[in-house]
C-alpha cells in the first residue's frame, strides 16, 4: 500500500518539479519587481535540476545547480539589485517589444509542441539516445554519467566543444570592448 | 560501496529519512558546542576565561577548589563547565525575541532569505560520507527495517563532490536577497561585499578542490577519500598539503570568517547583512554560519586530511595494515573536524581583519594563479603515475 504510493510518487516526481519549473518561470515573467523575478528564476533553475535528477541525469543536474543556480543567477542578482528599475517602466521601455516578443513565442510554442505532438505517446528512451555506444563501452552510463559526458565531451566531440569555450571567450572580450570607455 | 541492493522503496525513503535526522541531530549538537567552544578559546586568545558566570562559581565544592586555584595564582579549570547552561539561555533569547519586519523592507523575500541560507548549508550534509560503509544492521525484530544496514553516509552519489559545492553555492543567497530585502544601506553595501566575496572565492574553492579529483579521477565522495588515503602516490602529499591550506583560506572567506569577514565587518557596516534582523531570523543566519564552518571542516577533512582514515595526505597506505588504527573509523573523521573547527576560532583569535580590496587581491591575484599551477601539477603527477 505504501510501497505502491511511494512508486507513484517516485514515477510522478519529474511533473512535481516540471510544474515547479513552469511555476518559476510565470514568477519571471510576470513579478513587477525585478529582483522577485530573479528569485522565480533561480527557483526555476533549481526545479529544473530536479527535472534532470528525476532522469537519472545526476551530473547534469548537478551542473545544473553549480553553472545557473550558483553562479549566473547570482549575477543576474547582483545588476538587478543595484538598478533601479522604476525608471524604465515610466518609460514603457518593456512593452514596446510586446508584439515582437509575442512573434517569437508564438513560433517557439509551436515549434515545441510539433516536436513534443511527434513524440508524446511513444516509449520514452531508456539508454542514452546520442553519445556514441562506442565511447561508452565498459560504463554504466546510468550510474556513471559524469565519466560518460567527460568522454564525450574529451574524446568524441572534443573540437566541438573547444569551438563553443573559443566563442565564449569571444563574447568576453566583445563585452569589455564595448563596455570600456576610450582612454587615451 | 556494499551490496545490498534487495531494499525496498519504503525501507530506501525511511532509512534517508532516519539518516537526515540523525545527521541534523549532530549538526545541532556540535554547532552549540562549537559556540561555546568559541567563547572559551577565545576568551583564552584574549588572556581571559571566556564564559563562566552561569552557575555560580563561587557555589559548592568546585566554586571552593576554583577560589582555591586563583588565590595560587592558577587559572581554575572546573570553572570550564559553569559556562555550558549560557547556551540553553542563548538559544532561549533568540527564540524569545521579538521578530521585527521593517516596514519598508520586502516582506516575503526578508522572511524567506534566512531559511534559505539555512536550509543550503544543511542540505550539503545529504553527500557527506562520515563512514564508507554500515555502521551497524538493524536487527530482525525492528518492524520495517529488520537486516537493513544503517550506512555513515545517507547516499552514495556519483557526482557528490560537485552536488556539494552546487548546494553551498545556492547559500550565497540568502545573505544578498536577506541584505537586499532589508531595504536599508549597510545591509545592501554588507549584502554586496559578501556576493562579490563568495563568488571570486568560489574559483579558488573549487579550483583547490580540484587537485583530489584530478589525482583520484573520481567525484564520488566513499571513492575519493578512499583512493586519496590508500592508492595515490607518496609524492602527491605536498601537493595535498598545499591545496589543503588554500581550500581551508577560502573556507573562511565562504563562511564569513574572521580574516575575511566584509559583510559584517561592524566598525564599518554596524552588522552587515544581518543589520534589521532579530530574533531566530538572525538566529538561522548565526546557525548558517556555523554549520558552513561544520561543512568546510568536513570537506577538508575528507579530502585532504583523509577522512575515515587515520593518517592525512595520502600517508594512509603505510599504517593500513596496522590492527586498529589502519582500519576506516568514523571517530577519526570526527575529531580530525573538530579539530579544524578550534583552527577557525584560532584564526579569529590571532588573525585582524584585511581590508576589503586585500580580500579580494588575494583571491585573484595570488590565490587563483597559485591553485592553477596546483592543478596543472597535480595532472602531471597523475599522468606519470
Amino acid at each position: 500500500m505504501v510501497e505502491t504510493f511511494l512508486a507513484f510518487i517516485g514515477r510522478n516526481l519529474f511533473l512535481v518539479f516540471g510544474l515547479m519549473a513552469v511555476g518559476g518561470a510565470l514568477a519571471l515573467v510576470f513579478s513587477k519587481n525585478a529582483v522577485h523575478s530573479v528569485v522565480g528564476f533561480l527557483f526555476s533553475m533549481l526545479s529544473v535540476a530536479g527535472c534532470y535528477l528525476c532522469m537519472s541525469a545526476e551530473f547534469l543536474a548537478v551542473a545544473q545547480l553549480l553553472v545557473y543556480a550558483g553562479g549566473i543567477v547570482v549575477l543576474f542578482l547582483f545588476v538587478v539589485m543595484l538598478v533601479e528599475m522604476t525608471k524604465f517602466k515610466e518609460k514603457g521601455l518593456f512593452q514596446s517589444q510586446t508584439p515582437y516578443a509575442l512573434v517569437a513565442v508564438a513560433i517557439g510554442a509551436a515549434a515545441i509542441v510539433g516536436v513534443f505532438v511527434s513524440t508524446w505517446f511513444t516509449k520514452s528512451a531508456d539508454v542514452a539516445l546520442t553519445l556514441d555506444p562506442g565511447l561508452a563501452r565498459g560504463l554504466d552510463v546510468a550510474k556513471e554519467n559524469s565519466q560518460a559526458v567527460s568522454r564525450g565531451l574529451f574524446a568524441g566531440y572534443l573540437l566541438p566543444f573547444e569551438i563553443l569555450s573559443v566563442i565564449l571567450l569571444v563574447a568576453l572580450v566583445g563585452a569589455v570592448t564595448l563596455a570600456k570607455k576610450e582612454r587615451v | 560501496m556494499n551490496a545490498t541492493p534487495e531494499l525496498t522503496l519504503l525501507q530506501t525513503c525511511l532509512m534517508a529519512v532516519i539518516q537526515a535526522v540523525c545527521v541534523v541531530l549532530f549538526i545541532f549538537i556540535i554547532v552549540p558546542l562549537t559556540i561555546y567552544a568559541e567563547r572559551k578559546v577565545l576568551g583564552h586568545a584574549q588572556d581571559r576565561l571566556g564564559a563562566t558566570r552561569i552557575a555560580g562559581h563561587r557555589v559548592g565544592l568546585t566554586g571552593w577548589l576554583n577560589r582555591g586555584m586563583w588565590r595560587m595564582g592558577k587559572v581554575p579549570f572546573l570553572s570550564y563547565w559553569r559556562g555550558l547552561p549560557m547556551l540553553v539561555g542563548d538559544i532561549a533569547k533568540l527564540f524569545l525575541k521579538e521578530d521585527i519586519v521593517p516596514t519598508k523592507a520586502d516582506r516575503a523575500i526578508f522572511l524567506v532569505a534566512p531559511a534559505l541560507s539555512l536550509i543550503a548549508s544543511v542540505v550539503v550534509f545529504a553527500a557527506v560520507s562520515f563512514y564508507p560503509g554500515a555502521l551497524f544492521t538493524f536487527p530482525k525484530f525492528v518492524p520495517v527495517l529488520g537486516g537493513v544496514p544503517f550506512n555513515g553516509f545517507i547516499t552514495d552519489m556519483n557526482v557528490g563532490l560537485l552536488f556539494i559545492l552546487g548546494i553551498a553555492s545556492v547559500g550565497v543567497y540568502g545573505i544578498v536577497l536577506g541584505a537586499w530585502a532589508s531595504n536599508s544601506k549597510y545591509p545592501l553595501l554588507g549584502g554586496l561585499r559578501s556576493g562579490a566575496q563568495i563568488v571570486s572565492y568560489e574559483v579558488p574553492l573549487t579550483l583547490s578542490l580540484l587537485v583530489p579529483v584530478v589525482l583520484t579521477g573520481t567525484l564520488n565522495f566513499n571513492d575519493m577519500t578512499r583512493k586519496l588515503a590508500l592508492e595515490t602516490s607518496p609524492l602527491a602529499a605536498p601537493l595535498m598539503a598545499v591545496g589543503f591550506l588554500v581550500y581551508f583560506t577560502c573556507g573562511f572567506a565562504e563562511t564569513n570568517r574572521m580574516p575575511f569577514d566584509m559583510p559584517e565587518a561592524e566598525n564599518e557596516l554596524v552588522a552587515g547583512f544581518h543589520t534589521e534582523y532579530s530574533g531566530m531570523r538572525f538566529g538561522f543566519f548565526y546557525l548558517a554560519e556555523y554549520i558552513n564552518m561544520v561543512v568546510v571542516s568536513a570537506l577538508a577533512s575528507a579530502f585532504f586530511l583523509g577522512g575515515p582514515y587515520l593518517l592525512p595526505f595520502g600517508l594512509h597506505r603505510f599504517v593500513q595494515d596496522w590492527p586498529v588504527l589502519g582500519a576506516p573509523n568514523a571517530l577519526w573523521y570526527v575529531v580530525k573536524m573538530i579539530l579544524l573547527l578550534f583552527v577557525f576560532i584560532w584564526v579569529r583569535g590571532t588573525i585582524p581583519r584585511y581590508r576589503y580590496d586585500q580580500v579580494m587581491a588575494v583571491a585573484w591575484k595570488y590565490l587563483i594563479p597559485f591553485t592553477l599551477v596546483l592543478v596543472v601539477l597535480a595532472a602531471a603527477l597523475r599522468f606519470a603515475a
